[in-house]
């Protein structure tokens, strides 16, 4: 079932759904909401759909999302034949799943943060998003560490899950606000193995995987 | 005062987009290092004089003026004329203010990278530019000495998407200005309309010489797409050369030549940076005034 | 100016680049598709594009602003805006001298790259970023190997240092499932090469003996990250 998506261009939460419908080759229908400069998500129009006025909202015939997590899973669920983006018939997966979407709402609540006062002047306290955010990019880095320890390339084993798209997009978008990966080897590593993933999506701030193209063969 | 500060407090800046502020409401900003208010004033009848808009830095009210759907200020005790855009008066034109992005780079870093065409296929690709179309043919530059204006003219591009509006492919056509150190206007192939050209302008106000806030605005020919369509085509290009413009080394432009390699592709650029020095306009320069 | 540590190898793949700023040097450091190793001055000569954020095509790295590609050497080969010309041979990105030595890539940005000698059998556990000097970080890391031992019952010693690397012998736990930790004659050996990023930052990129098993590199990751915040709490409370 094919759905709209009500979207902004530079919504991290948004991004994550674009990236996994792209992934799974789903088509959907984009319509843009004026976030900036146009604050048309706290609009009277808009908090009548999503009383949270906030993007995404996700809309098809018979549901409503307004959560990305949520999004991803109802996705995920109905058009991922393979069954390892929602890993429903691995118990041990699937919980980690679920324990690493939580995660990823912690960095929309803080890399998400400081990104929209960093670069659109939301006022914000800046300090302490910055220390929040760090908070999280180490927990995640200690994670990733461990894995790949155990030689595993994502967050829940050898496959990614909804829960990498989930906790990608604010990671990877962290230099917007002003934090480099430079200090973070582990996330480095991981952000790229999904960078190169068939079908990966772009967005501002998150470049192709030019190294992927073919060489250039000299012009001398 | 230092000589460059002192030439640019004598231009127009961006400060807010008209409509921006409710009436009472104020926000704190700042222009060239210094600390400004801005305040929407309630205007109780049609016979008040009050301005719409007072501007304050350190206490004193400042000149501000209209335009282009923002409020400009000029700090200096001397203002220049702010530069014209003919096409703002254009009644058939979708005018779209975009909304403003803070940046970490100099002022003069950021109109020189919209002036800029040979990044299109690696940071706007598959939008502006795609490998292998990557060639910049020869184009002109030259100074219009009525106007002291930089006109870069007979620049054409191939362009996967060059508008919200295009289906496809297309070889584009690009007229760029620059009509003040941090103000460029660039006119296009217009998709919907091949006789005429879109307008889009990059208005730069510096808050220091290495962080500016940017306000594009643009004067479209288009009766199809949305606003929000419009501004988010905008923002989707503006933010990919955000990532690059936070991170050019040295914070500051070089304008003497020597630090940085140009080619021919840079003719704009190389013209920009000699305007730039033969007018004095070193604020977010690297070299100190001579 | 001394060698110094700036990544551990296993963390800069093939057709990979990376930032490295060392006593505040900014450097790109990136791995060929063949395996070679380059540091070079984080700056291009075109417009000055970090170089870190460029991308590696088989044995060239190119620019992420306008592509300009450069070979091993640093030489630019290509430009792409002008497709047909050779670039001047004046085109050149600044070097710096690198190796790699010990699963870990060693730089001198102003002189000779002469790295700490460390045995060769050993394998990378990781690297964690410490926000203290490097002087306040080294400290922290032989504090602990008696205050909080990797695990309980057990004592590291440091058996050698120097100003960027601290070698510690870590019997790792007692009571630990694998036959590593019961070989009493052949205790695990991690070795610590350290990172002066600049005055309050520090890298420390932690190897340990190839017979340490996964559990054990599990221990040592979580103990790096303790010892980290050993360490911040130390500078936060002289502040
Ligand atoms: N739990 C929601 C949170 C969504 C969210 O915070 N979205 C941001 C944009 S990325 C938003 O709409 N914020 C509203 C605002 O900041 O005004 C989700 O994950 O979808
Ligand atoms: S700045 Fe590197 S190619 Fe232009
Ligand atoms: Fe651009």
């Amino acid at each position: 079932m094919s759905f709209t998506l009500h979207d902004y261009v530079l919504s991290g939460n948004c991004y994550k759904v674009r990236l996994l419908a792209q992934i799974l080759g789903v088509a959907y229908t984009v319509k843009p909401v004026d976030f900036h400069p146009g604050k048309a998500h706290k609009t009277p129009e808009f908090l009548a759909l999503n009383p949270h006025g906030t993007l995404p909202v996700l809309e098809s015939d018979n549901t409503l999302l307004t959560d990305s997590s949520a999004m991803l899973v109802w996705i995920a669920q109905q058009f991922d034949t393979t069954h390892t983006w929602w890993p429903t018939n691995d118990a041990h997966r699937l919980a980690l799943t679920v324990q690493w979407l939580g995660f990823s709402a912690k960095l929309t609540e803080s890399i998400g943060q400081l990104r929209l006062h960093t670069m659109l002047n939301r006022p914000a306290d800046a300090a302490t998003l910055n220390t929040l955010s760090t908070e999280n990019l180490r927990e995640l880095e200690n994670h990733l560490c461990e894995q790949s320890i155990r030689g595993l390339a994502f967050l829940t084993g050898d496959q990614p899950t909804v829960a990498d798209i989930a906790c990608f997009a604010y990671s990877a978008l962290s230099p917007d606000a002003g934090i480099e990966h430079t200090l973070y080897p582990a996330i480095r590593g991981w952000l790229h193995r999904i960078r190169c993933l068939e079908g990966f999506l772009t967005m501002p701030g998150i470049y192709e995987a030019h190294e992927t193209r073919n060489e250039h063969t000299a012009a001398s | 005062m230092n000589a460059a500060l002192e030439h640019a407090l004598q231009d127009w800046y961006p400060i807010a987009m008209l409509g921006e502020l409710a009436p009472g409401e104020r926000k704190q900003s700042r222009v060239l290092g210094i600390d400004v208010t801005v305040l929407a004033n309630d205007s109780a009848d049609e016979t008040d004089s009050t301005p719409p808009i007072t501007v304050r830095a350190e206490g004193a009210p400042v000149h501000v003026q209209q335009a282009f759907d923002h409020w400009w200020v000029c700090l200096g005790n001397a203002p220049k004329p702010l530069f014209s855009i003919e096409e703002a008066g254009e009644a058939d034109r979708r005018f779209v203010p975009c909304g403003v992005v803070r940046v970490a780079c100099s002022p003069l870093r950021a109109v020189e990278n919209f002036l800029d065409i040979a990044h299109f296929p690696f940071v706007h690709t598959g939008v502006l530019g795609a490998e292998p179309h990557t060639e910049v043919y020869k184009y002109d530059v030259k100074v219009d000495e009525t106007r002291d204006e930089v006109i870069a003219t007979n620049i054409k591009f191939y362009q996967p998407q060059a508008a919200k509006s295009a289906e496809g492919g297309i070889q584009t056509e690009y007229i760029y200005r620059v009509p003040a150190p941090m103000a460029a206007v660039l006119y296009k192939t217009c998709p919907l309309k091949p006789e005429a050209m879109d307008v889009i302008a990059l208005f730069v106000q510096p808050l220091d010489e290495q962080t500016c806030d940017v306000w594009p605005w643009m004067a479209l020919y288009d009766d199809t797409s949305t606003q929000a369509e419009l501004i988010q085509f905008q923002q989707l290009i503006f933010l990919q050369d955000r990532s690059i413009l936070e991170n050019q080394l040295p914070k500051k432009l070089p304008i003497d030549p020597g630090h940085e390699i140009p080619t021919k592709a840079d003719y704009t650029s190389v013209a920009y940076r000699r305007w730039l020095k033969k007018r004095g306009a070193y604020y977010g320069a690297l070299e100190a005034q001579p | 100016m001394t060698t110094q540590p700036v990544s551990l190898s296993r963390d800069l793949a093939e057709k990979q680049v990376m930032r490295a700023e060392l006593s505040d040097v900014d450097m790109a450091v990136w791995r060929s598709a063949s395996g070679v190793v380059s540091a070079w001055e984080n700056r291009c000569p075109h417009r000055g594009m970090r170089l870190s954020h460029g991308f590696v095509r088989g044995e060239s790295l190119a620019c992420a602003y306008h592509g300009w590609h450069y070979n091993c050497e640093g030489a630019c080969h290509y430009i792409p805006a002008h497709p047909e010309l050779e670039p001047p041979k004046t085109i050149k990105a600044n070097l710096y001298n690198v190796t790699e030595a010990s699963g870990i890539i060693w730089v001198n940005a102003v002189g000779t790259v002469s790295p700490v000698t460390l045995p060769s059998n050993t394998q990378a556990v990781r690297s964690v970023s410490v926000h203290c000097s490097l002087e306040i970080a080294a400290q922290a890391f032989k504090d602990y190997c008696s205050l909080s031992p990797i695990t309980a019952n057990t004592r590291t010693e440091v058996v050698s240092e120097s100003p960027y690397v601290l070698a510690l012998k870590a019997p790792l736990p007692a009571n630990s499932p694998t036959p590593s930790m019961q070989d009493k004659s052949n205790p695990v050996s991690v070795f610590i090469a350290l990172q002066r990023v600049n005055q309050t930052t520090t890298v420390a990129h932690i190897t340990a003996s190839e017979h340490a098993s996964e559990t054990d590199c599990i221990a040592l990751s979580r103990w790096a990250n303790k010892v980290r915040t050993h360490a911040e709490v130390s500078v936060g409370s002289t502040e």
